[in-house]
């Protein structure tokens, strides 16, 4: 079977039987929130990305080798035993908590739906199984209604992205906003000099590039721009949205853009959970996430890097 | 890693040079509107403006032909051109993709690119890595290698010197040739016209020296006006970064003489004959799709592929030649009908950013993918 079919055959297979694309313990999704209230109406939306993006490389790297195996499709529930590993779930917990801890300080109020949140379809869409993510997103709207949701707080580019494009095949009146459109500060001071990598899509399909330079800028953060790296027409993907069909290019994409990226500096945020799994292996220096920058374990208020 | 050092170098030329016309001539975003405005109403209206063009060219006393296929294409060229002669090309993709080049030399003609980049193309026998810059590439050392074979005294030489290596040895085809043969920006419905845009000057000598001018280009580059033909090469230009150009070519039909009592006659100093091949290859059946029909906009000016991650990396092995990058992922399906390449497509967004026509580049590549998910 060709990698195309057998991921759509997988995909398809988990998604209807779990809102997940792949087998996954729900407790790696949702151990991050400890006070979240349970419940619809404005919830924060984690699609589960943060969580089990760590381990979709091991995913990468297999689907070619399965998709040559007759029967392997059969066994996708097994991919269940795939988990992340401690260092990368106490990282996930750490930026999601961030994230909720920003929105508070930030007066947002939210719930959250815990086991029952589903995945958003993104990886359908972005992979061109556009016919897919149209059923799927309509079985995700149906359940967004049982849970009575009025509102997603997306926390990640891809989420958002996904249901800003509902509404082209199915009446979605639930409204959809991102974490960095609500925090207006990071509520800690930051010293030090980063170099910034952009999502593609915050920057260039979702428009908020400039809320998170100000979030860093207003925090202390010396950002080092260049015009052919970081520029809002120049700036380059990682590479990651192609990973499950091709993978060496994106790896070669990823490489490259890490290069890039390394010759403004040595210590990297990123704002996406895709853009840290692809650049992390070949940036050298430190890479972390925006929200990562706030979290404050020992509540200090300052972190310096400098 | 040389692809990678030389794309660099490409990007760090041209995107601020882009950026800089732009701004300097904000007139231009204003004719590229009307150029997209123009070009949606021939693809909505194809097969009319096809038979107004090949009249318009009639009056102006050419000859010009539809060719369904590249196999058509190639046969209507190889009668007007036939064999022993020595013909010159000007930068034509269309020609490339048709195969007019290797087609002619296998018919026993004497055939060389006039341009740099698709000379250097040609001596390396490479496919075209850019639609505007087929040699994109060639660093300059694998240049002054490859132009070696025409002066093998070459050594360390500056881009002015290899250059000039090219200049020498291509004057004389000029002069000797019987045929010269140019693709085109656009072409004009209403006066049969064809405008070319270019700045080394090698596409002027090639319309004009030789006593038989073919033009070999697409349906999708007709506009239904001359104003508006000229428009679309300022505008590629522009979006090229080559503003303002070095020359802008019109050509309707063969060269004429109105000097005896103001009377048009014809020919008079330049070519005799005038034909226009104009190539379908799959853009009629692509003007009523209604995703792909968008991809017909490009004016293939090549922006897209410098602001592209994956062609960035991937260069060449990223569609089809002559059609690579962005456009290259689309055009691929419009004329090979392979939409493989789209499924390299990242999203990443930055070539919609850039096209001067507004094309939603990652729409229509999202579309390829899942019609060929779809397979």
């Amino acid at each position: 079977m060709e990698v195309e079919n057998f991921i759509r055959e997988v995909l398809v297979k988990s998604l209807n039987e779990y809102m997940m694309p792949f087998p996954t313990d729900k407790k790696v999704c949702t151990e991050w929130a400890q006070d979240v209230p349970r419940g619809g109406g404005t919830v924060i939306y984690t699609g589960c990305m943060y969580q089990v993006t760590p381990v979709s490389d091991l995913f990468n790297r297999a689907l070619p080798i399965l998709s040559k195996v007759k029967g392997a499709e059969k066994l996708y529930p097994l991919s269940s035993i795939l988990k992340p590993t401690n260092m990368q779930k106490e990282r996930a917990n750490r930026v999601l908590r961030s994230i909720a801890s920003m929105l508070k300080r930030n007066g947002v109020q939210f719930n959250y739906l815990y086991e029952d949140e589903p995945y958003s379809g993104t990886v359908l869409l972005e992979l061109g199984y556009v016919d897919e993510f149209a059923q799927y997103a309509k079985r995700v709207k149906g359940h967004l209604e049982k849970h009575q949701v009025r509102r997603l707080i997306t926390v990640d580019p891809h989420s958002y992205y996904a249901f800003s494009r509902y509404k082209e095949f199915v009446p979605f009146d639930v409204e959809v906003v991102n974490y960095l459109e609500l925090v207006k500060d990071l509520g800690t001071r930051v010293k030090g000099e980063y170099v910034i990598h952009d999502s593609c899509l915050y920057s260039r399909f979702l428009g908020i590039r400039e809320n998170y330079r100000s979030l860093l800028n207003n925090a202390g953060v010396k950002l080092r721009e260049d015009p052919f790296v970081t520029g809002p027409l120049t700036s380059m993907c990682c590479g990651a949205p192609i990973g499950p069909v091709r993978r060496d290019e994106s790896q070669k994409i990823a490489s490259y853009r890490a290069y890039q990226l390394n010759q403004l500096g040595d210590k990297l945020i990123v704002v996406c959970p895709l853009c840290y799994l692809a650049l992390s292996p070949y940036f050298k220096g430190e890479v972390v996430d925006l929200a990562e920058l706030a979290y404050n374990e020992l509540g200090t208020g300052q972190r310096d890097t400098s | 890693m040389s692809w990678i050092y030389a794309v660099e170098r490409a990007v760090r030329n041209n995107v601020p040079k882009v950026e800089g016309i732009l701004k300097d001539h904000p007139y231009l975003l204003d004719l590229a509107a009307k150029v997209r405005d123009g070009k949606t109403e021939v693809l909505r209206n194809l097969d009319r403006y096809v038979e107004e063009t090949i009249k318009a060219v009639e009056r102006s006393g050419g000859r010009a032909y539809l060719a369904s296929t590249s196999e058509d294409a190639r046969e209507i060229v190889s009668k007007i051109v036939g064999s022993g002669k020595t013909v010159v090309l000007g930068k034509s993709m269309v020609a490339y993709e048709a195969g007019i080049r290797k087609h002619l030399i296998s018919t026993g003609n004497d055939v060389w690119e006039t341009d740099l980049g698709e000379f250097l193309i040609q001596l390396a026998d490479e496919p075209p890595s850019h639609i505007i810059a087929p040699s994109l590439h060639m660093t300059k050392e694998r240049a002054e290698e490859v132009m070696r074979s025409v002066d093998p005294e070459l050594k360390g030489a500056s881009h002015e010197r290899i250059a000039g290596v090219a200049r020498k040895f291509l004057r004389e085809k000029f002069v000797k040739a019987d045929v010269g043969i140019t693709g085109a920006n656009a072409v004009a419905a209403d006066t049969g016209s064809v405008v070319l845009v270019e700045n080394e000057g090698n596409i002027r000598m090639t319309t004009i020296l030789p006593e038989v001018h073919v033009a070999v280009t697409g349906v999708e580059k007709i506009l239904p006006n001359l104003e508006l033909a000229m428009y679309e090469a300022l505008v590629q230009a522009a979006f090229g970064g080559l503003y303002p150009p070095s020359y802008v070519n019109v050509s309707s039909g063969p060269s004429s003489t109105a000097d005896i009592e103001m009377k048009r006659v014809r020919p008079a100093h330049g070519p005799k004959e005038f034909h226009l091949v104009l190539l379908d290859n799959g853009r009629k059946e692509a003007a009523k799709d209604p995703v792909l029909w968008q991809s017909l906009l490009c004016v293939r000016c090549g922006r897209c592929h410098l602001h592209c991650p994956v062609y960035r990396v991937l260069g060449v092995n990223w569609g089809i030649p002559p059609f690579t990058g962005p456009m290259g992922a689309m055009w691929s399906a419009v004329i090979y009908g392979d939409r493989r390449p789209a499924m390299m497509c990242t999203h990443s967004g930055g070539c919609k950013e850039v096209c001067p026509m507004r094309i939603d580049i990652p729409r229509v590549l999202e579309e390829l993918k899942a019609r060929e998910l779809k397979r």
